[in-house]
C-alpha cells in the first residue's frame, strides 16, 4: 500500500506543525498513475502513462490557513515543506479579521479500497488499442463519416492521510473511462455524435460492459443522421432529457449554487457566488414537487464515494432538494460552522498533491420518479428528446444558462419520430427547474461523472458523479443553435 | 548557467542539470528516437475572499516527460521523481509502451537542433518573490476595499519555472519563465467590479491601479437598471474583445481546416474581419507571455496571422505542416491584435464619443454554439454599464449573448490602441477597446 518511507515523513511534518503552536494540521501524500490511450482517425495518436507523486502540507495557524507542497518526497524536504507552510499560516493570520473554527469530526482510522474485477493496468495494451482502432474502423464504415476519435483513460491513486487529531487514512482508488465519437460532415456542415461511458470508480469491466463494437455503428449512422436534420424552429418545447444530459444540467444548475463556499463569496473572483443565499435554505422553492435532489457520496462505484474527503470527513448522503424546496449545502469543515453546522458534509477535494482542498460538488443525482419512459412520452403533443452534452453556458450565479446536447429527437404526439439539430435551450434555474413534471422511475437511472470541473484559483478539476432517471420539462424555451442566430 | 537564483530549495532543474538528465535518459532508451521535456515549476498563491486570506499556498513540482519511439511506434511514459532510478524506470516504461504500439502513419521524429533567439522570458523580481510579497499585494487591494467599506475578493500569484526540451536528434533548449499575476473583483452590496493584470515581472501588476478600477466599477453598480434583449452598440473593453478573440484563436486549428470542420475552411488569404484589423505573434514583447520555444522544441517566431482582415495563418501540427511544405510553423504564445488607421488613445475617449451603447467589462462561461460559423455564447460580468451622450448613466443587469466574431468584427465603429487584456478564461494578450454596432444581446439575468 503506501510506501515505508511515507509515514516517516508524515511523522517528520507533523511534529513540525505541532512544535510551531499550530491548531490543526495535516499531509497527504500521493502516488497516482494515469494512462490515457487517444485514437484520432483510425491512428492510435498516443499513449501516455504517468507517475504524479509528491505531498501537501496544510496548516491552520491562529485561525488562518498556509500550504505548502513539493513533488520531491524525501525526509529532508519534509520539514522544509512543513515550515514553509507554517511560515505562510502565520502570514495569513496577520491578514485574518475573522478565524477559521473547523468543525469537529471524529479521528478516523481507515483503508479505503476500490472493488475492481480486473485491473485496468494489467489489462494488455495491444488489447485497449486494438480496441480504439476497431471501434474508429466501424465508425469509418458509415458513408459520411469524416473524422473519429477513440480514447481510454485509467488512473490510480495511492493516498495517505495524516492529521495532528490523529487521524489516519490510507487510499487505493481507481477511476476509469473510455468514449468515442464520430464526425460527419454534410452541405457544409459538420455535426458530431459521442459515446462515452461514465466515469467511475470501478475496473477494466467498465469497458468490456459497454460494448463499444456494438455501439460504433449506431452512433456513426447517427452522426450522418444529424448533419442531415432539420434545424429547430425556436419556440416553446416539452422536453425529455435523458441521464447523461440530466448529469451536467444538475451539475452546473444544482451542483454549483449548493457550494456553501461560493455563497459565501470564497470564489467571488473567478467560478462566481450562488443564488442560493443563505436565507432560501429551507424555505425557497428551486423546482416542483417532482424534484428531489440528493447528494450521495457513500454509493459504490462513484466518483465523491472515497470514503472521506481531503478533510478526513467521512463521506455521506444528504438532502440537496427534496420535493423541491432547497434544503442543504455541499460543505467542508471551515464553512460549514458559518451557517451554523455542527458537522461537515465531507465534500472537500484537492485534484492532486499540490492543490489545496476546497469545497467540491457532491454526488448529487434526481431522485427516481414512478413514469416509464414511455409514460413521459406518450403526454407530449410537441416536444424534443434530447441525448448528452453539448454546448453550454452559464452567469456566475447560476440562473441564466442553456443548454445544448449531443442528439435531438422530435416528439411528436407522444411518440419519438426524426432527429433535429441545431437545439439549445434556454431558462432560468428556478424556473426551469419547476416546469418538471415528471421523472422516470429507478429503471431507467444511470449515472454519469466529470473529471474536469473547474474551480478554485488556482485552478483545480473536480471529480463527482450525477446519477438520474429520464425527467419531462413542460414550455421550455428553445432558442436553436442554428448558424447565424 | 541558471539564473534561478530564488531562495527555494531544492532548486529548479538548471540548463546543467537538465543536460544531465537528458544524458541519462538517451543513455537507457533503446529507441530510434528518444523526446525528453522538463516543466520544474515553484509557484504559488495568495487568495483572499471578504477581505481576508482565505488560501495561501506554495507549491513545487517538477515533471519529466519521455517519448521513445521505434520507427512509428511510440509512446510516452512521465515522472515526478529526478532520481536515477525513477528516471530509468520511466524511460523503460516509455519504451515498453512503444514496443506495444501499433504504427502511427503520422508521428515524426524528433525535430532536428535549432537555433534560439534568446527571449526575455524570465524576471529576477519574480524569481525571487515568495510568499510574503504575495501577501503584501493582497493587502493593499484589501485595504484600499476596507476603506471603502468594500469586499475584496482576488488572487495574487508568482510563479518561476524552468522548462526543457532535448532529443537523440541533438535538440537542446532550455530556458526559464517567471508569470506574476492578479485579479480582483470588488463586491459592493449586489454589484461587482473588476480589474486583472499578468506580466513576467510582479514589479509591474498595477494592483494599486487595477484595484481603484474595480472599486470604481462595483461603486457605479449601486444603482442597477434593466434593459431589454436586443441588439445594442457596445463598447468592449480589451479583456471582452480578448476573449471573443481568444474563441476565435482556438479555431484556426489546420487539420480541421481541411476536413471542412472550420468555421474559417476555404477562407486562407480570404477577407475574416474588418480590414483595419491585424493580428500577430511577437513572442519577444516583454509586455506579453511569449516564450522561447514549444513542447516540440520548435523556436517561437513572430508572424501576421490575420493581416489587415484577411485570415492569413492556420495553426499546423508537424504532421499537416509538413504535408503541406511548411517549414516554418507560426507560433501563437503571445499575441497582439491592433486597428489600422485612426485610433483612440483611451477607453474614456470611446466612451466620450458615443451616443448610446452598452460598456461590458467582461465576458464569462464563453462556449461555441455553432462552430459552422462560430457563433458564441457567453454572460457579461463584473460590470456592465449604459452609456448615453459621453457618459456612464448607470449599471445595467448583465445580458447573454450570441454573437460570430466573424460577424462582429466586421461592424467595428471605433477602437483604441492594444492594451493588455487578460481573463480567467484566456491567457494575455494586448488588444484594443472597441465599439461594435448591432451587438445581439439575447436575454437578461437577474442581476
Amino acid at each position: 500500500m503506501s510506501a515505508p518511507i511515507w509515514d516517516e515523513l508524515a511523522e517528520l511534518a507533523l511534529k513540525r506543525i505541532i512544535a510551531s503552536g499550530a491548531e490543526y494540521g495535516d499531509i497527504r501524500i500521493l502516488d497516482s498513475r494515469t494512462q490515457t490511450i487517444r485514437g484520432e482517425d483510425r491512428r492510435i495518436a498516443s499513449i501516455r502513462e504517468s507517475q504524479d507523486r509528491g505531498f501537501g502540507i496544510r496548516v491552520l495557524y491562529h485561525g488562518a490557513w498556509g500550504f505548502a507542497a513539493s513533488s520531491v518526497l524525501s525526509l529532508e524536504e519534509a520539514p522544509r515543506v512543513a515550515e514553509l507552510a507554517i511560515e505562510i499560516a502565520k502570514g495569513s493570520a496577520s491578514l485574518a479579521s475573522e478565524r477559521v473554527k473547523l468543525a469537529d469530526e471524529p479521528v478516523h482510522r481507515d483503508r479505503v479500497v476500490t472493488a475492481q474485477r480486473i485491473d485496468p493496468f494489467a489489462v494488455a495494451l495491444e488489447r485497449k488499442t486494438a480496441l480504439l482502432l476497431e471501434t474508429m474502423e466501424y465508425v469509418h464504415r458509415q458513408p459520411g463519416i469524416v473524422r473519429s476519435s477513440a480514447s481510454l483513460w485509467a488512473r490510480q491513486d495511492r493516498k495517505l492521510f495524516v492529521s495532528t487529531e490523529g487521524s489516519r487514512l490510507e487510499f487505493d482508488l481507481l477511476a476509469l473511462s473510455g468514449d468515442f465519437d464520430a464526425t460527419a460532415v454534410h452541405d457544409g456542415r459538420f455535426a458530431s455524435r459521442s459515446f462515452n461511458t461514465p466515469h467511475l470508480r470501478m475496473g477494466y469491466e467498465l469497458i468490456e460492459d459497454a460494448n463499444f463494437l456494438a455501439e460504433a455503428p449506431r452512433i456513426a449512422s447517427q452522426a450522418v443522421e444529424k448533419v442531415k436534420a432539420p434545424t429547430t424552429e425556436p419556440g416553446l418545447y416539452d422536453l425529455i432529457l435523458d441521464p447523461e444530459h440530466l448529469s451536467l444540467t444538475m451539475h452546473e444548475s444544482c451542483g454549483h449554487p449548493s457550494e456553501l463556499d461560493r455563497t459565501l463569496g470564497y470564489e467571488a473572483n473567478y467560478a462566481g457566488t450562488s443564488f442560493l443565499t443563505t436565507d432560501k435554505r429551507g424555505t425557497f422553492r428551486y423546482g416542483s414537487p417532482h424534484v428531489s435532489l440528493v447528494a450521495d457520496n457513500c454509493e459504490p462505484e462513484t466518483l465523491a464515494a472515497t470514503g472521506y474527503d481531503d478533510d478526513g470527513v467521512a463521506c455521506q448522503k444528504w438532502d440537496i432538494v427534496r420535493d423541491g424546496i432547497f434544503i442543504g449545502y455541499c460543505t467542508n469543515r471551515e464553512v460549514a460552522p458559518k451557517v451554523g453546522e455542527s458537522r461537515s458534509r465531507g465534500s472537500n477535494r484537492a485534484d492532486s498533491w499540490g492543490s489545496v482542498p476546497i469545497v467540491r460538488i457532491a454526488n448529487i443525482g434526481l431522485e427516481p420518479g414512478v413514469a416509464t419512459l414511455d409514460e413521459l412520452l406518450a403526454d407530449v403533443k410537441r416536444g424534443i428528446y434530447i441525448e448528452g452534452h453539448g454546448s453550454y453556458s452559464i452567469d456566475q450565479r447560476r440562473y441564466n444558462f442553456q443548454f445544448g446536447g449531443d442528439a435531438f429527437w422530435m416528439i411528436e404526439n407522444g411518440k419519438r419520430t426524426h432527429m433535429v439539430r441545431d437545439v439549445v435551450y434556454h431558462g432560468i434555474t428556478p424556473e426551469f427547474w419547476s416546469s418538471c413534471d415528471g421523472v422516470a422511475d429507478r429503471s431507467h437511472r444511470r449515472r454519469y461523472g466529470f473529471i474536469t470541473c473547474g474551480k478554485g484559483q488556482p485552478a483545480q478539476s473536480g471529480w463527482m458523479t450525477h446519477a438520474a432517471s429520464h425527467a419531462r420539462f413542460r414550455n421550455v424555451n428553445v432558442i436553436g443553435g442554428q448558424a447565424g442566430l | 548557467m541558471s539564473t534561478t537564483g530564488h531562495k527555494t530549495w531544492p532548486k529548479l532543474t538548471s540548463r546543467e542539470e537538465f543536460r544531465f538528465l537528458a544524458d541519462l535518459v538517451l543513455k537507457h532508451s533503446t529507441g530510434d528516437h528518444t523526446l525528453l521535456s522538463l516543466h520544474d515549476q515553484q509557484s504559488g498563491t495568495t487568495r483572499f475572499a471578504n477581505n481576508q486570506v482565505i488560501q495561501n499556498v506554495d507549491t513545487r513540482r517538477g515533471s519529466l516527460n519521455v517519448t521513445v519511439a521505434f520507427g512509428r511506434r511510440h509512446g510516452t511514459a512521465g515522472t515526478t521523481d529526478f532520481t536515477a532510478g525513477s528516471v530509468q524506470e520511466t524511460v523503460a516504461r516509455a519504451v515498453q509502451i512503444a514496443h506495444l504500439s501499433p504504427d502511427d502513419p503520422e508521428y515524426l521524429s524528433p525535430v532536428e537542433p535549432r537555433q534560439y533567439v534568446t527571449s526575455p522570458t524570465t524576471r529576477a523580481e519574480t524569481v525571487v518573490a515568495g510568499p510574503a510579497r504575495r501577501l503584501e499585494y493582497a493587502n493593499e487591494a484589501i485595504g484600499q476595499c476596507r476603506m471603502e467599506n468594500l469586499g475584496a475578493a482576488g488572487i495574487v500569484s508568482s510563479s518561476v519555472a524552468t522548462v526543457g526540451v532535448a532529443a537523440s536528434t541533438g535538440l537542446f533548449a532550455h530556458e526559464e519563465r517567471t508569470d506574476a499575476r492578479f485579479s480582483l473583483t470588488v463586491q459592493a452590496g449586489e454589484a461587482t467590479g473588476w480589474g486583472a493584470s499578468a506580466h513576467r515581472s510582479i514589479d509591474h501588476l498595477r494592483v494599486q491601479e487595477r484595484t481603484l478600477t474595480a472599486i470604481d466599477k462595483a461603486k457605479r453598480g449601486l444603482e442597477v437598471r434593466e434593459l431589454p434583449p436586443g441588439r445594442y452598440t457596445v463598447i468592449l473593453e480589451p479583456a471582452a474583445v480578448a476573449g471573443l478573440w481568444s474563441s476565435l484563436l482556438w479555431m484556426l486549428d489546420a487539420k480541421s481546416y481541411e476536413k471542412g470542420m472550420s468555421a474559417f475552411s476555404g477562407k486562407l488569404g480570404q477577407p475574416i474581419v474588418d480590414k483595419r484589423l491585424t493580428l500577430r505573434n511577437l513572442p519577444a514583447h516583454e509586455d506579453l507571455l511569449g516564450i522561447g520555444f514549444t513542447t516540440d522544441g520548435l523556436p517561437t517566431v513572430a508572424s501576421d496571422w490575420i493581416s489587415e482582415g484577411r485570415l492569413a495563418q492556420l495553426a499546423y501540427d508537424r504532421f499537416t505542416a509538413k504535408a503541406r511544405g511548411i517549414d516554418r510553423i507560426p507560433t501563437l504564445d503571445a499575441p497582439c491584435l491592433s486597428g489600422g488607421g485612426s485610433s483612440l488613445p483611451t477607453l474614456q475617449e470611446l466612451i466620450k464619443g458615443t451616443e448610446r451603447a452598452i460598456l461590458v467589462t467582461n465576458f464569462w462561461y464563453i462556449r461555441t454554439v455553432n462552430p459552422t460559423d462560430l457563433t458564441l455564447t457567453g454572460m457579461t460580468r463584473d460590470g456592465t454599464f449604459l452609456v448615453e451622450n459621453g457618459i456612464i448613466v448607470s449599471a445595467v443587469k448583465n445580458f447573454r449573448f450570441h454573437e460570430s466574431p466573424l460577424r462582429v468584427f466586421n461592424r467595428i465603429e471605433a477602437f483604441t490602441s492594444p492594451t493588455e487584456a487578460i481573463t480567467s478564461e484566456t491567457g494575455k494578450l494586448l488588444v484594443p477597446a472597441m465599439t461594435l454596432r448591432d451587438f445581439n444581446f439575447s436575454s437578461v439575468t437577474r442581476f
